[in-house]
Protein backbone atom coordinates (compact mmCIF):
# COMPACT_ATOMS: atom_id res chain seq x y z
CA UNK A 1 0.00 0.00 0.00
CA UNK A 2 1.42 3.31 -0.99
CA UNK A 3 0.90 5.08 2.24
CA UNK A 4 2.25 8.39 1.04
CA UNK A 5 -0.15 8.57 -1.88
CA UNK A 6 -3.02 8.35 0.53
CA UNK A 7 -1.62 10.80 3.03
CA UNK A 8 -0.81 13.32 0.33
CA UNK A 9 -4.52 13.70 -0.25
CA UNK A 10 -5.07 14.85 3.31
CA UNK A 11 -4.25 18.49 2.80
CA UNK A 12 -6.52 18.69 -0.20
CA UNK A 13 -9.23 16.81 1.59
CA UNK A 14 -9.17 18.98 4.64
CA UNK A 15 -9.20 22.19 2.66
CA UNK A 16 -10.91 21.31 -0.55
CA UNK A 17 -14.08 19.61 0.58
CA UNK A 18 -16.82 21.53 -1.09
CA UNK A 19 -20.15 22.86 -0.12
CA UNK A 20 -19.24 23.75 3.44
CA UNK A 21 -20.56 27.27 3.53
CA UNK A 22 -21.89 27.08 7.03
CA UNK A 23 -20.43 25.74 10.26
CA UNK A 24 -21.11 22.04 10.44
CA UNK A 25 -22.51 20.29 13.42
CA UNK A 26 -20.14 17.47 14.02
CA UNK A 27 -20.59 15.05 16.88
CA UNK A 28 -16.89 14.31 16.71
CA UNK A 29 -15.82 17.91 17.17
CA UNK A 30 -14.97 17.59 20.86
CA UNK A 31 -12.85 14.50 20.39
CA UNK A 32 -11.17 15.96 17.34
CA UNK A 33 -10.20 19.04 19.38
CA UNK A 34 -8.75 16.82 22.09
CA UNK A 35 -6.83 14.84 19.48
CA UNK A 36 -5.34 18.02 18.14
CA UNK A 37 -4.01 18.67 21.63
CA UNK A 38 -2.38 15.26 21.62
CA UNK A 39 -5.04 13.29 23.50
CA UNK A 40 -4.54 9.74 22.29
CA UNK A 41 -7.52 8.44 24.25
CA UNK A 42 -9.82 10.80 22.36
CA UNK A 43 -8.52 9.38 19.12
CA UNK A 44 -9.32 5.90 20.36
CA UNK A 45 -12.93 6.97 20.82
CA UNK A 46 -13.02 8.11 17.20
CA UNK A 47 -11.43 4.88 16.03
CA UNK A 48 -14.02 2.80 17.83
CA UNK A 49 -16.83 4.93 16.50
CA UNK A 50 -15.85 4.93 12.84
CA UNK A 51 -13.92 1.76 12.30
CA UNK A 52 -16.93 -0.27 11.17
CA UNK A 53 -18.01 2.15 8.49
CA UNK A 54 -14.39 2.61 7.45
CA UNK A 55 -13.90 -1.12 7.24
CA UNK A 56 -17.07 -1.69 5.21
CA UNK A 57 -16.14 0.99 2.72
CA UNK A 58 -12.69 -0.52 2.31
CA UNK A 59 -14.05 -4.05 2.14
CA UNK A 60 -16.63 -3.20 -0.52
CA UNK A 61 -14.05 -1.35 -2.52
CA UNK A 62 -11.38 -4.02 -2.27
CA UNK A 63 -13.40 -7.19 -1.83
CA UNK A 64 -10.77 -8.59 0.53
CA UNK A 65 -11.01 -8.77 4.27
CA UNK A 66 -7.24 -8.67 4.85
CA UNK A 67 -6.63 -5.84 2.40
CA UNK A 68 -9.46 -3.88 3.98
CA UNK A 69 -7.93 -4.39 7.44
CA UNK A 70 -4.58 -3.02 6.29
CA UNK A 71 -6.12 -0.07 4.50
CA UNK A 72 -8.28 0.92 7.47
CA UNK A 73 -5.31 0.82 9.83
CA UNK A 74 -3.30 2.96 7.46
CA UNK A 75 -6.22 5.34 7.09
CA UNK A 76 -6.50 5.84 10.84
CA UNK A 77 -2.77 6.39 11.21
CA UNK A 78 -2.88 8.81 8.34
CA UNK A 79 -5.79 10.62 9.96
CA UNK A 80 -3.96 10.83 13.28
CA UNK A 81 -0.92 12.34 11.62
CA UNK A 82 -2.98 14.85 9.71
CA UNK A 83 -5.61 15.69 12.27
CA UNK A 84 -3.99 19.02 13.12
CA UNK A 85 -4.52 20.02 9.52
CA UNK A 86 -8.22 19.17 9.68
CA UNK A 87 -9.99 22.52 9.51
CA UNK A 88 -13.48 21.32 10.35
CA UNK A 89 -15.02 22.60 7.13
CA UNK A 90 -16.61 19.17 6.69
CA UNK A 91 -17.61 16.50 9.13
CA UNK A 92 -14.76 14.56 10.59
CA UNK A 93 -16.39 11.34 9.36
CA UNK A 94 -16.51 12.71 5.80
CA UNK A 95 -12.84 13.57 6.03
CA UNK A 96 -12.10 10.14 7.44
CA UNK A 97 -14.08 8.30 4.74
CA UNK A 98 -12.32 10.31 2.08
CA UNK A 99 -9.01 9.08 3.44
CA UNK A 100 -10.06 5.46 3.46
CA UNK A 101 -11.57 5.79 -0.02
CA UNK A 102 -8.37 7.25 -1.41
CA UNK A 103 -6.21 4.60 0.24
CA UNK A 104 -8.56 1.92 -1.07
CA UNK A 105 -8.31 3.20 -4.62
CA UNK A 106 -4.53 3.39 -4.37
CA UNK A 107 -4.48 -0.17 -3.13
CA UNK A 108 -6.70 -1.26 -5.99
CA UNK A 109 -4.31 0.22 -8.50
CA UNK A 110 -1.44 -1.65 -6.92
CA UNK A 111 -3.35 -4.89 -6.91
CA UNK A 112 -4.40 -4.44 -10.51
CA UNK A 113 -0.82 -4.15 -11.63
CA UNK A 114 -0.06 -7.43 -9.86
CA UNK A 115 -3.00 -9.54 -10.84
CA UNK A 116 -5.23 -8.98 -13.82
CA UNK A 117 -8.27 -10.37 -12.21
CA UNK A 118 -11.23 -9.89 -14.51
CA UNK A 119 -13.07 -13.00 -13.64
CA UNK A 120 -16.48 -11.41 -13.50
CA UNK A 121 -15.92 -8.38 -15.62
CA UNK A 122 -18.82 -7.13 -17.68
CA UNK A 123 -16.65 -7.16 -20.80
CA UNK A 124 -15.48 -10.69 -20.11
CA UNK A 125 -18.32 -12.48 -18.37
CA UNK A 126 -17.88 -15.79 -16.70
CA UNK A 127 -18.75 -18.83 -18.80
CA UNK A 128 -22.41 -19.60 -18.64
CA UNK A 129 -24.18 -22.86 -19.14
CA UNK A 130 -27.42 -22.30 -21.07
CA UNK A 131 -28.00 -19.02 -19.43
CA UNK A 132 -27.44 -20.34 -15.92
CA UNK A 133 -24.64 -19.68 -13.65
CA UNK A 134 -22.28 -22.44 -12.64
CA UNK A 135 -23.66 -24.61 -9.93
CA UNK A 136 -27.20 -24.56 -11.13
CA UNK A 137 -28.70 -27.73 -9.68
CA UNK A 138 -30.32 -30.41 -11.74
CA UNK A 139 -34.04 -30.93 -11.44
CA UNK A 140 -35.15 -33.14 -8.61
CA UNK A 141 -32.49 -31.87 -6.22
CA UNK A 142 -33.27 -29.38 -3.43
CA UNK A 143 -34.59 -26.11 -4.77
CA UNK A 144 -32.17 -23.52 -5.98
CA UNK A 145 -33.56 -21.01 -3.55
CA UNK A 146 -32.80 -23.34 -0.70
CA UNK A 147 -29.34 -24.13 -1.89
CA UNK A 148 -28.36 -20.66 -2.80
CA UNK A 149 -27.59 -19.45 0.55
CA UNK A 150 -27.62 -15.91 1.53
CA UNK A 151 -23.86 -15.87 1.77
CA UNK A 152 -23.49 -16.96 -1.81
CA UNK A 153 -25.87 -14.29 -3.02
CA UNK A 154 -23.96 -11.70 -1.11
CA UNK A 155 -20.70 -12.92 -2.58
CA UNK A 156 -22.12 -12.58 -6.06
CA UNK A 157 -23.31 -9.07 -5.33
CA UNK A 158 -19.84 -8.25 -4.06
CA UNK A 159 -18.32 -9.74 -7.18
CA UNK A 160 -20.54 -7.59 -9.33
CA UNK A 161 -19.58 -4.50 -7.36
CA UNK A 162 -15.96 -5.51 -7.77
CA UNK A 163 -16.39 -5.69 -11.50
CA UNK A 164 -17.20 -1.97 -11.67
CA UNK A 165 -14.63 0.59 -12.52
CA UNK A 166 -13.41 2.56 -9.50
CA UNK A 167 -15.29 5.74 -10.28
CA UNK A 168 -18.60 3.80 -10.48
CA UNK A 169 -17.80 1.50 -7.61
CA UNK A 170 -17.07 4.30 -5.18
CA UNK A 171 -20.35 6.10 -5.74
CA UNK A 172 -22.33 2.85 -5.45
CA UNK A 173 -20.56 1.95 -2.21
CA UNK A 174 -21.06 5.37 -0.68
CA UNK A 175 -24.65 5.83 -1.79
CA UNK A 176 -26.29 2.38 -1.82
CA UNK A 177 -24.22 0.63 0.85
CA UNK A 178 -23.22 3.43 3.20
CA UNK A 179 -26.28 5.57 2.53
CA UNK A 180 -24.44 8.86 2.06
CA UNK A 181 -26.28 11.81 0.59
CA UNK A 182 -25.28 13.08 -2.83
CA UNK A 183 -23.83 16.13 -1.14
CA UNK A 184 -21.65 14.04 1.15
CA UNK A 185 -20.51 11.87 -1.73
CA UNK A 186 -19.57 15.01 -3.63
CA UNK A 187 -17.54 16.14 -0.61
CA UNK A 188 -15.76 12.85 -0.21
CA UNK A 189 -14.99 12.34 -3.88
CA UNK A 190 -14.67 16.00 -4.77
CA UNK A 191 -16.93 15.69 -7.81
CA UNK A 192 -20.12 17.59 -8.67
CA UNK A 193 -23.45 16.20 -7.61
CA UNK A 194 -24.56 15.70 -11.22
CA UNK A 195 -21.51 13.58 -11.87
CA UNK A 196 -22.24 11.55 -8.77
CA UNK A 197 -25.78 10.81 -9.98
CA UNK A 198 -24.84 9.89 -13.50
CA UNK A 199 -22.10 7.58 -12.26
CA UNK A 200 -24.43 6.04 -9.71
CA UNK A 201 -27.19 5.31 -12.24
CA UNK A 202 -24.68 3.79 -14.59
CA UNK A 203 -23.22 1.69 -11.79
CA UNK A 204 -26.64 0.38 -10.78
CA UNK A 205 -27.47 -0.66 -14.33
CA UNK A 206 -24.16 -2.46 -14.60
CA UNK A 207 -24.69 -4.28 -11.32
CA UNK A 208 -28.23 -5.21 -12.38
CA UNK A 209 -26.98 -6.72 -15.62
CA UNK A 210 -24.13 -8.46 -13.79
CA UNK A 211 -26.45 -10.02 -11.23
CA UNK A 212 -28.93 -11.13 -13.85
CA UNK A 213 -26.11 -12.75 -15.70
CA UNK A 214 -24.65 -14.46 -12.63
CA UNK A 215 -27.86 -15.61 -11.06
CA UNK A 216 -30.03 -16.29 -14.07
CA UNK A 217 -33.59 -17.17 -13.20
CA UNK A 218 -32.70 -17.22 -9.53
CA UNK A 219 -32.42 -13.48 -9.77
CA UNK A 220 -36.17 -13.14 -9.81
CA UNK A 221 -36.63 -15.88 -7.23
CA UNK A 222 -34.60 -14.13 -4.57
CA UNK A 223 -36.84 -12.42 -2.09
CA UNK B 1 -41.48 8.94 -24.35
CA UNK B 2 -39.16 6.36 -25.92
CA UNK B 3 -37.94 3.21 -24.09
CA UNK B 4 -34.32 4.41 -24.15
CA UNK B 5 -35.28 7.73 -22.53
CA UNK B 6 -37.27 5.94 -19.85
CA UNK B 7 -34.53 3.39 -19.04
CA UNK B 8 -31.99 6.19 -18.61
CA UNK B 9 -34.19 7.70 -15.94
CA UNK B 10 -35.21 4.53 -14.15
CA UNK B 11 -32.60 4.91 -11.40
CA UNK B 12 -33.68 8.48 -10.70
CA UNK B 13 -37.31 7.38 -10.92
CA UNK B 14 -36.65 4.78 -8.22
CA UNK B 15 -35.17 7.45 -5.99
CA UNK B 16 -38.03 9.80 -6.74
CA UNK B 17 -35.80 12.54 -8.05
CA UNK B 18 -37.23 12.89 -11.55
CA UNK B 19 -38.90 16.17 -12.42
CA UNK B 20 -42.62 16.67 -11.95
CA UNK B 21 -43.08 16.85 -15.74
CA UNK B 22 -41.17 13.63 -16.40
CA UNK B 23 -42.79 11.47 -13.70
CA UNK B 24 -46.33 11.14 -15.29
CA UNK B 25 -44.75 10.47 -18.65
CA UNK B 26 -42.62 7.65 -17.24
CA UNK B 27 -45.59 6.26 -15.32
CA UNK B 28 -47.65 6.13 -18.50
CA UNK B 29 -44.85 4.46 -20.42
CA UNK B 30 -44.27 1.79 -17.77
CA UNK B 31 -47.96 0.87 -17.86
CA UNK B 32 -47.83 0.06 -21.53
CA UNK B 33 -44.18 -1.14 -21.93
CA UNK B 34 -43.52 -4.58 -20.46
CA UNK B 35 -39.73 -4.50 -21.17
CA UNK B 36 -39.25 -1.21 -19.41
CA UNK B 37 -41.35 -2.43 -16.48
CA UNK B 38 -39.23 -5.56 -16.28
CA UNK B 39 -36.09 -3.46 -16.46
CA UNK B 40 -37.36 -1.36 -13.59
CA UNK B 41 -38.14 -4.48 -11.56
CA UNK B 42 -34.64 -5.84 -12.22
CA UNK B 43 -33.08 -2.58 -11.18
CA UNK B 44 -35.17 -2.53 -8.03
CA UNK B 45 -34.08 -6.08 -7.24
CA UNK B 46 -30.39 -5.28 -7.84
CA UNK B 47 -30.63 -2.23 -5.66
CA UNK B 48 -32.34 -4.27 -2.99
CA UNK B 49 -29.56 -6.87 -3.09
CA UNK B 50 -26.89 -4.25 -2.85
CA UNK B 51 -28.58 -2.43 -0.01
CA UNK B 52 -29.16 -5.69 1.81
CA UNK B 53 -25.50 -6.53 1.84
CA UNK B 54 -24.65 -7.37 5.39
CA UNK B 55 -22.28 -5.14 7.23
CA UNK B 56 -18.94 -6.76 7.72
CA UNK B 57 -17.51 -6.63 11.20
CA UNK B 58 -13.94 -5.36 11.35
CA UNK B 59 -11.42 -7.61 13.04
CA UNK B 60 -11.71 -7.42 16.85
CA UNK B 61 -8.09 -6.39 17.14
CA UNK B 62 -8.53 -3.40 14.83
CA UNK B 63 -8.82 -0.71 17.52
CA UNK B 64 -6.02 -2.23 19.56
CA UNK B 65 -3.69 -2.43 16.59
CA UNK B 66 -4.46 1.06 15.38
CA UNK B 67 -3.95 2.52 18.84
CA UNK B 68 -0.73 0.59 19.34
CA UNK B 69 0.60 2.15 16.16
CA UNK B 70 -0.65 5.58 17.19
CA UNK B 71 0.98 5.30 20.62
CA UNK B 72 4.26 4.06 19.21
CA UNK B 73 4.27 7.00 16.81
CA UNK B 74 3.53 9.40 19.62
CA UNK B 75 6.35 7.96 21.71
CA UNK B 76 8.79 8.20 18.83
CA UNK B 77 7.70 11.76 18.23
CA UNK B 78 8.07 12.62 21.90
CA UNK B 79 11.43 10.88 21.99
CA UNK B 80 12.72 12.95 19.12
CA UNK B 81 11.31 16.14 20.59
CA UNK B 82 12.83 15.34 23.97
CA UNK B 83 16.19 14.73 22.38
CA UNK B 84 15.98 18.01 20.51
CA UNK B 85 14.66 20.12 23.35
CA UNK B 86 16.22 18.33 26.30
CA UNK B 87 18.96 20.95 26.63
CA UNK B 88 16.25 23.55 27.15
CA UNK B 89 15.45 21.96 30.50
CA UNK B 90 18.97 22.71 31.68
CA UNK B 91 19.42 25.83 29.65
CA UNK B 92 20.33 28.07 32.54
CA UNK B 93 22.87 25.69 34.09
CA UNK B 94 24.48 25.29 30.69
CA UNK B 95 24.73 29.04 30.32
CA UNK B 96 26.12 29.37 33.81
CA UNK B 97 28.65 26.65 33.10
CA UNK B 98 29.54 28.37 29.86
CA UNK B 99 30.17 31.66 31.68
CA UNK B 100 32.31 29.93 34.30
CA UNK B 101 34.20 28.10 31.61
CA UNK B 102 34.87 31.27 29.66
CA UNK B 103 35.99 33.05 32.83
CA UNK B 104 38.36 30.24 33.76
CA UNK B 105 39.73 30.10 30.25
CA UNK B 106 40.27 33.87 30.26
CA UNK B 107 42.22 33.68 33.52
CA UNK B 108 44.20 30.75 32.24
CA UNK B 109 45.03 32.48 28.97
CA UNK B 110 45.93 35.68 30.79
CA UNK B 111 48.21 33.87 33.17
CA UNK B 112 49.79 31.97 30.36
CA UNK B 113 50.31 35.00 28.19
CA UNK B 114 51.49 37.40 30.91
CA UNK B 115 55.00 36.01 31.38
CA UNK B 116 55.48 35.95 27.63
CA UNK B 117 54.55 39.60 27.46
CA UNK B 118 56.97 40.36 30.23
CA UNK B 119 59.67 38.43 28.46
CA UNK B 120 59.52 41.00 25.71
CA UNK B 121 60.63 43.73 28.06
CA UNK B 122 62.65 41.42 30.19
CA UNK B 123 65.99 41.77 28.39
CA UNK B 124 66.15 45.53 28.95
CA UNK B 125 64.86 45.42 32.48
CA UNK B 126 66.87 42.41 33.38
CA UNK B 127 70.08 43.98 32.17
CA UNK B 128 69.53 47.02 34.30
CA UNK B 129 68.54 45.09 37.33
CA UNK B 130 71.34 42.65 36.93
CA UNK B 131 73.78 45.52 36.79
CA UNK B 132 72.20 46.94 39.88
CA UNK B 133 72.47 43.61 41.58
CA UNK B 134 76.06 43.23 40.65
CA UNK B 135 76.73 46.63 42.01
CA UNK B 136 76.12 45.12 45.39
CA UNK B 137 78.02 42.02 44.59
CA UNK B 138 81.04 44.11 43.96
CA UNK B 139 81.72 43.90 47.61
CA UNK B 140 85.33 43.02 48.24
CA UNK B 141 86.18 39.40 48.47
CA UNK B 142 86.78 39.75 52.16
CA UNK B 143 83.14 40.69 52.68
CA UNK B 144 81.59 38.05 50.53
CA UNK B 145 81.65 35.31 53.05
CA UNK B 146 80.01 37.44 55.66
CA UNK B 147 76.32 37.39 56.34
CA UNK B 148 75.58 41.06 55.82
CA UNK B 149 76.89 41.21 52.26
CA UNK B 150 75.19 38.00 51.34
CA UNK B 151 71.97 39.27 52.78
CA UNK B 152 71.99 42.30 50.53
CA UNK B 153 72.54 40.27 47.41
CA UNK B 154 70.05 37.64 48.41
CA UNK B 155 67.49 40.29 49.19
CA UNK B 156 67.95 41.83 45.79
CA UNK B 157 67.59 38.54 44.04
CA UNK B 158 64.51 37.68 45.99
CA UNK B 159 62.96 40.93 44.86
CA UNK B 160 63.84 40.22 41.28
CA UNK B 161 62.29 36.83 41.54
CA UNK B 162 59.14 38.26 42.98
CA UNK B 163 58.92 40.75 40.17
CA UNK B 164 59.68 38.62 37.23
CA UNK B 165 58.82 35.14 38.39
CA UNK B 166 60.02 31.95 36.89
CA UNK B 167 59.75 32.56 33.10
CA UNK B 168 61.87 35.67 33.24
CA UNK B 169 64.30 33.86 35.40
CA UNK B 170 64.36 30.93 33.05
CA UNK B 171 65.12 33.14 30.15
CA UNK B 172 68.01 34.85 31.87
CA UNK B 173 69.48 32.88 34.69
CA UNK B 174 70.91 34.94 37.44
CA UNK B 175 74.63 34.97 37.75
CA UNK B 176 75.75 32.31 40.13
CA UNK B 177 78.48 34.47 41.57
CA UNK B 178 80.06 37.78 40.88
CA UNK B 179 82.65 37.52 38.22
CA UNK B 180 85.26 39.70 36.63
CA UNK B 181 82.73 40.68 34.02
CA UNK B 182 80.56 42.10 36.75
CA UNK B 183 83.08 44.82 37.39
CA UNK B 184 83.01 45.85 33.77
CA UNK B 185 79.26 45.96 33.81
CA UNK B 186 79.41 47.93 37.03
CA UNK B 187 81.62 50.49 35.44
CA UNK B 188 79.30 50.83 32.52
CA UNK B 189 76.44 51.23 34.89
CA UNK B 190 78.35 53.82 36.90
CA UNK B 191 78.88 55.88 33.78
CA UNK B 192 75.23 55.90 32.99
CA UNK B 193 73.28 58.51 34.90
CA UNK B 194 70.81 57.09 37.37
CA UNK B 195 67.66 56.82 35.40
CA UNK B 196 64.24 57.39 36.73
CA UNK B 197 63.35 53.85 35.87
CA UNK B 198 66.21 52.52 37.85
CA UNK B 199 65.39 54.59 40.90
CA UNK B 200 61.81 53.65 40.73
CA UNK B 201 62.68 50.04 40.42
CA UNK B 202 65.21 50.14 43.22
CA UNK B 203 62.98 52.37 45.27
CA UNK B 204 60.89 49.37 46.06
CA UNK B 205 63.97 47.93 47.70
CA UNK B 206 67.24 49.57 48.56
CA UNK B 207 69.54 51.61 46.39
CA UNK B 208 73.24 50.93 46.66
CA UNK B 209 75.88 53.64 46.44
CA UNK B 210 79.57 53.13 46.53
CA UNK B 211 81.71 56.10 47.46
CA UNK B 212 85.46 56.37 47.84
CA UNK B 213 87.05 58.98 50.01
CA UNK B 214 90.76 59.64 50.06
CA UNK B 215 91.94 60.84 53.43
CA UNK B 216 95.21 61.37 55.24
CA UNK B 217 94.22 59.79 58.50
CA UNK B 218 91.97 56.80 58.15
CA UNK B 219 90.98 56.37 61.74
CA UNK B 220 90.05 59.99 62.29
CA UNK B 221 88.22 60.16 59.03
CA UNK B 222 86.33 56.97 59.82
CA UNK B 223 85.22 58.35 63.12
CA UNK B 224 84.10 61.58 61.47
CA UNK B 225 82.19 59.74 58.79
CA UNK B 226 80.53 57.46 61.33
CA UNK B 227 79.55 60.49 63.34
CA UNK B 228 78.17 62.19 60.25
CA UNK B 229 76.15 59.11 59.36
CA UNK B 230 74.66 58.99 62.82
CA UNK B 231 73.86 62.69 62.67
CA UNK B 232 72.11 62.22 59.35
CA UNK B 233 70.02 59.47 60.84
CA UNK B 234 71.88 56.69 59.09
CA UNK B 235 72.47 53.26 60.41
CA UNK B 236 75.92 51.78 60.34
CA UNK B 237 75.75 48.20 59.29
CA UNK B 238 79.35 47.25 59.12
CA UNK B 239 82.76 48.67 59.74
CA UNK B 240 86.02 47.22 58.57
CA UNK B 241 89.45 48.58 59.15
CA UNK B 242 92.78 47.68 57.74
CA UNK B 243 96.10 49.39 57.68
CA UNK B 244 95.51 51.80 54.84
CA UNK B 245 91.87 51.20 54.07
CA UNK B 246 88.63 51.35 55.92
CA UNK B 247 85.14 50.35 54.77
CA UNK B 248 81.88 51.50 56.22
CA UNK B 249 78.60 50.09 55.07
CA UNK B 250 75.59 51.98 56.20
CA UNK B 251 71.96 52.60 55.50
CA UNK B 252 70.73 56.11 54.92
CA UNK B 253 67.68 57.94 53.71
CA UNK B 254 68.08 58.83 50.07
CA UNK B 255 67.31 62.47 50.62
CA UNK B 256 70.25 62.77 52.99
CA UNK B 257 72.77 61.27 50.61
CA UNK B 258 73.57 64.72 49.26
CA UNK B 259 74.39 66.02 52.72
CA UNK B 260 76.55 63.02 53.35
CA UNK B 261 78.42 63.73 50.15
CA UNK B 262 79.08 67.27 51.29
CA UNK B 263 80.31 65.99 54.61
CA UNK B 264 82.59 63.50 52.89
CA UNK B 265 84.04 66.25 50.73
CA UNK B 266 84.87 68.22 53.83
CA UNK B 267 86.57 65.22 55.35
CA UNK B 268 88.55 64.15 52.33
CA UNK B 269 88.65 63.89 48.63
CA UNK B 270 85.45 62.29 47.36
CA UNK B 271 86.07 60.50 44.11
CA UNK B 272 82.54 59.63 42.96
CA UNK B 273 79.65 61.91 42.86
CA UNK B 274 76.68 60.58 44.70
CA UNK B 275 73.49 60.29 42.66
CA UNK B 276 70.96 63.02 43.12
CA UNK B 277 67.73 61.77 44.53
CA UNK B 278 64.71 63.80 43.77
CA UNK B 279 62.24 64.43 46.54
CA UNK B 280 59.27 63.40 44.37
CA UNK B 281 60.66 59.95 44.09
CA UNK B 282 59.95 59.54 47.75
CA UNK B 283 62.16 58.64 50.64
CA UNK B 284 63.87 55.32 50.57
CA UNK B 285 66.68 53.64 52.35
CA UNK B 286 69.95 53.58 50.50
CA UNK B 287 72.78 51.26 51.20
CA UNK B 288 75.98 53.24 51.16
CA UNK B 289 79.36 51.70 50.99
CA UNK B 290 82.03 54.17 51.84
CA UNK B 291 85.58 53.19 51.14
CA UNK B 292 88.13 55.27 53.00
CA UNK B 293 91.58 55.09 51.52
CA UNK B 294 94.66 56.60 52.94
CA UNK B 295 96.41 58.91 50.54
CA UNK B 296 100.09 58.56 50.05
CA UNK B 297 102.08 61.33 51.76
CA UNK B 298 103.35 63.94 49.37
CA UNK B 299 107.03 63.86 48.80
Amino acid sequence: MSFDEGTNCLAGLSNGIRGMKQPIEDGDHEFVSLCKKGDVEAFEVLVKKHQKAMFNIAYRMLGSYDEASDVVQDAFISAYRGIKGFKGRAKFSTWLYAIVMNLSKNRLKQLRTKVHHEKYSIDNPMPMDEGRAHGEPASGEPSALERLEKKDIQQKVQDCIGSLDEEFREVLVLRDIQGFSYDEIGDVLKVPEGTVKSRLFRARETVRDCLKMLMGDLYHAVQ
Amino acid sequence: MQCSDVREKLSAYLEGIVSAEEKPLIDEHLKVCERCSESLADLKKALELVRNLEEVEPPPWMTQKVMARVRSETEVKRGILQKIFYPLHIKLPIEALAVIFVALMSVHVYRTMQPEMKLIEAPLEEAKLRALSEEKEEIPAADKGKPTGQFLVAEKRAKHRAEYRAPAKAMKPEPAAPSAGAVVRDELEAKAPPSKLRLARVGRGREGISLTVNVKAIEAASEEIEEALVQLGGKIIKKEHSQDKSLITAELDSERVEKLSEKLRSIGELKEKAPAYEAREGTMKVNIRIEIIKTAPHP
